[in-house]
């Protein structure tokens, strides 16, 4: 199989905005709401901790072992975890079995979602401004989510990656 | 319903009786939202003879019809009550106060189903609500009362079982009623002017927190992207933007610093010998990595630490030039460690650190004048930068220890009075109130923008930063003169503090960060995209700006009928009578007469009297308000 693109997750660099969730329920239901959006930041408000979560697409997915209804599958094309939503019975198995608990069920639905990756243009990665979610081909994948989660936890501050564009010195005004 | 949440919560905390019932239709139609239809129900609610810490004072939180989108700083939340600290009539009464907050607790509220939320009585015993969607319950806060805001925050979240849960909470400080108090949430957000932490206190509300799964519905969700992304461009794009991402607000210093306003020992200076030391050059040793509020692409903040010294292991989160001015030039301070810890002991204990910093200012001023002495001071030493016995005096003002901490626990405007003794000519204030230590005398605009604010000395209420923005060309077009952008002309400033505050009133009464709107984005046009595509609506760039008018006008009113004239629209003395002795301004003072008759003029207000007109008020749909003003005689044709 050739490799995967998926989302790159650094939360070193992640600023704790949520602009992601609103990007996500928006793009996913016309509405702006946390609780419907497929991916969440975790917080540690005193020590600046900020960890989005979202499907990390196992390539040996608990939820879809989990799964009674065989409503998870993997996409032979994309190789992406997705949902086939009219089997979903709303038993929540795969949410018991994900490691990172990536699934929400919308009160109307009764039924899980997760990310889908916007079938190949994720939303979230688009108005993430500091850079924290990269849409990117599965390389060294495994290794560079590990170092990323550590990075987390390492508060060194980098003022030149903490912005995508360069300043100007003269531009300070009032 | 799109954009609003469509419902507000009235909760009487003496009687412990809740109301839901549906935002007022009239108030969404005329002032959209937060700040503007706080302002409306307070007029409503409030007769002139109220007492800001008595039962019948209204504390309202309010968010706007953009709050809690995917709109760049959407995340606002704008706090109303008549304010315990700002004054009219000539110190005699209350003034209008409002604060606006950042952070998680607004968009977290829109979810939970409110655009309102209004506390009214008195409770006897400390409580705090909790709003869990649509459901509102009153709850024991025994255990909390006395804890610091970080640990009310922590133990809450622990208690509810649910760290998604937003709070915002007062400190000590608020509990014991110090009228420079704020209300705090998520580690270092205010809601600091005016002193609502005390109306907060004075009801018993240790907290709100919220928690709510609904969510905002959206009109056009695709063309809501297309902005939004737009505006993401314009802000990377835009150099004063970049700086915010890069140092928020502490490139200030510097830049007040080179310009001759940054305010030093209590404003007899206007330029720091020791700047450097506490610029945000100076700030990057501590600061760890940059943190944002809600929907935020400019993430002007910073986590710090400080890991070695007399104040190891201070860990906090800032701090913002104000602070940085407060608690360094202002009081003498060159220690920049010391300053971190300030800005943390504050928000902890729940105190606003700008009027904060301005009672400390004054007391050092009046030791050095000798006015004061150790007498006086409960034994402390004030001299300029002793920041060790500033630590200690603001622990003991937050609790009261103490005469001395009790008296600037009154905050500097109503200290001086009871000191006399000439000290009343050294708090720096408008209507009671520090408006935020650029140098008025510098900035002539920024001290029109001062005296006319509606909650009191305030430099965020007109935040003219077209000022240095606009080109020569723009200013001529926008406000008539080339002067109005010359940081030191007369002419025009009128007009552009008027533009200026139609612009801030709509970006607090969409809830959307100032920030954000400060510079590339500070065209109406940009607030009408929002708007229209969250809502539905087609505002048009020239109704958002009366829409704003409209704003300033009942906010006008009600200072009106609290008996606000003309005499109280005015700097405190040392910004119009001493002339500045340093930088490139030196000798001036504040030319403020013909810049606030230009804006008299431009709004409609009589000259003489600073009142409204009638036929103003008609023109902005508020004829009722123009029918009271009338029967109180303070309304001209």
């Amino acid at each position: 199989m050739k490799s995967r693109m998926l989302i790159n997750v650094e939360p070193s660099k992640c600023t704790g905005c949520r602009m992601c969730e609103m990007a996500c329920s928006l793009i996913h239901t016309g509405q702006c709401s946390p609780s419907l959006a497929r991916i969440n930041v975790v917080k540690n408000e005193e020590q600046g901790i900020n960890i989005p979560i979202l499907c990390m697409q196992c390539s040996d997915a608990p939820c879809i072992t989990a799964c009674p209804k065989e409503a998870l599958y993997q996409d032979p094309d994309s190789g992406w975890v997705l949902i086939k939503e009219d089997l979903c019975i709303g038993c929540k198995l795969c949410h018991m079995a994900c490691p990172v608990g990536a699934f929400r069920f919308p009160k109307e639905t009764k039924k899980v979602v997760k990310c889908d990756l916007c079938g190949g243009d994720p939303n979230c990665v688009k108005f993430c401004e500091p850079g924290a979610l990269q849409f990117t081909a599965e390389v060294n994948f495994h290794q560079r989510k590990s170092l990323n989660i550590l990075s987390a936890f390492e508060l060194k501050f980098d003022n030149e990656k903490a912005v995508k564009h360069n300043p100007t010195p003269e531009g300070i005004r009032i | 319903m799109y954009g609003w949440a469509g419902q507000r919560a009235v909760i009487d905390v003496t009687e412990k009786k809740i109301i839901i019932e549906e935002t007022d239709p009239r108030g969404i139609e005329l002032f959209l939202g937060g700040r503007g239809l706080n302002s409306y129900t307070l007029y409503q609610m409030v007769k002139p003879d109220i007492d800001p810490l008595g039962p019948d004072n209204p504390l309202i939180f309010g968010v706007g019809p953009v709050n809690g989108t995917l709109i760049p700083g959407s995340g606002r939340m704008t706090v109303t009550a008549v304010s315990p600290l700002t004054v009219v009539a000539n110190g005699t009464k209350p003034c209008f106060g409002d604060a606006n907050i950042g952070g998680f607790f607004g968009p977290e509220m829109k979810y939970a189903g409110f655009d309102q939320l209004i506390f009214i009585g008195q409770s006897e015993e400390p409580i705090y609500i909790f709003i869990n969607d649509g459901q509102v319950e009153i709850k024991d806060a025994k255990h909390l009362w006395g804890l610091d805001t970080w640990e009310t925050e922590k133990t809450i979240k622990k208690e509810l079982k649910d760290n998604n849960v937003q709070v915002v909470s007062i400190g000590p400080a608020g509990e014991n009623l110090v009228r420079t108090a704020a209300i705090m949430h998520h580690i270092s957000r205010a809601a600091a002017k005016c002193g609502l932490g005390t109306v907060m206190g004075s009801k018993k509300i240790k907290a709100v927190a919220v928690r709510g799964t609904g969510g905002v519905k959206v009109k056009h969700p695709e063309e809501l992207e297309k902005i939004v992304a737009e505006a993401i461009s314009i802000l990377q794009n835009d150099p004063s933007s970049v700086t915010y991402s890069r140092v928020g607000t502490s490139s200030l210093l510097a830049a007040h610093q080179k310009a001759g306003r940054l305010a030093t020992r209590n404003y007899q200076n206007s330029q720091f010998e020791h700047w450097e030391d506490i610029s945000s050059e100076a700030l990057q040793k501590y600061w760890k990595r940059p943190a944002a509020c809600f929907a935020c692409p400019l993430h002007c903040a910073h986590y710090y630490e400080i890991n070695e010294g007399e104040f190891a292991g201070t860990v906090g989160e800032g701090p913002e030039y104000v602070t940085l001015a407060s608690f360094g030039s202002k009081i003498g301070n060159r220690n920049l460690e010391s300053i971190l810890y300030l800005n943390n002991l504050c928000n902890k204990l729940g105190l606003d650190t700008l009027n904060t910093g301005s009672s400390i200012a004054w007391a050092m001023e009046c030791w050095q004048k000798g006015i004061i002495g150790p007498e006086d001071t409960d034994g402390l030493n004030l001299e300029w930068g002793n920041y060790r016995e500033v630590i200690t005096l603001i622990n003991r003002i937050a609790r009261r220890e103490g005469e001395f901490a009790s008296l600037l626990a009154e905050g500097a405007y109503f200290a001086a009075k009871k000191v006399g003794k000439g000290s009343e000519l050294l708090v720096n204030h408008v209507k009671g109130q520090d408006p935020g230590l650029s140098d008025p005398r510098t900035a002539q605009a920024w001290g029109l923008g001062y005296a006319v604010a509606s909650r009191g000395g305030c430099h965020l209420r007109a935040l003219p930063s077209s000022e240095t923005f606009f080109s020569p060309e723009e200013a001529v077009e926008m406000f008539g003169y080339e002067e109005a952008v010359e940081p030191l002309g007369i002419k025009g400033k009128g007009r552009l503090i008027k533009w200026s505050e139609e612009q801030r009133a709509i970006a607090d009464s969409l809830e959307v960060c100032k920030f954000i709107v400060r510079t590339g984005l500070i065209y109406a046009k940009y607030e009408a995209m929002f708007f229209n595509a969250v809502t539905g609506q087609d505002m048009t760039p020239e109704e958002v700006i009366i829409t704003g008018e409209r704003i300033i006008a009942i906010e006008r009113a009600f200072n009106v009928r609290q008996g606000l004239t003309k005499e109280d629209d005015t700097l405190s003395h040392r910004f119009l009578n001493v002339p500045i002795s340093e930088g490139p301004a030196k000798g001036r003072v504040n030319n403020l007469k013909p810049m606030l008759e230009e804006y008299y003029e431009a709004r409609g207000w009589d000259l003489k009297t600073g009142y409204q007109s009638k036929s103003k008020l008609v023109e902005l749909k508020l004829e009722w308000v123009a029918e009271e003003l009338e029967k109180l005689g303070k309304v001209v044709e």
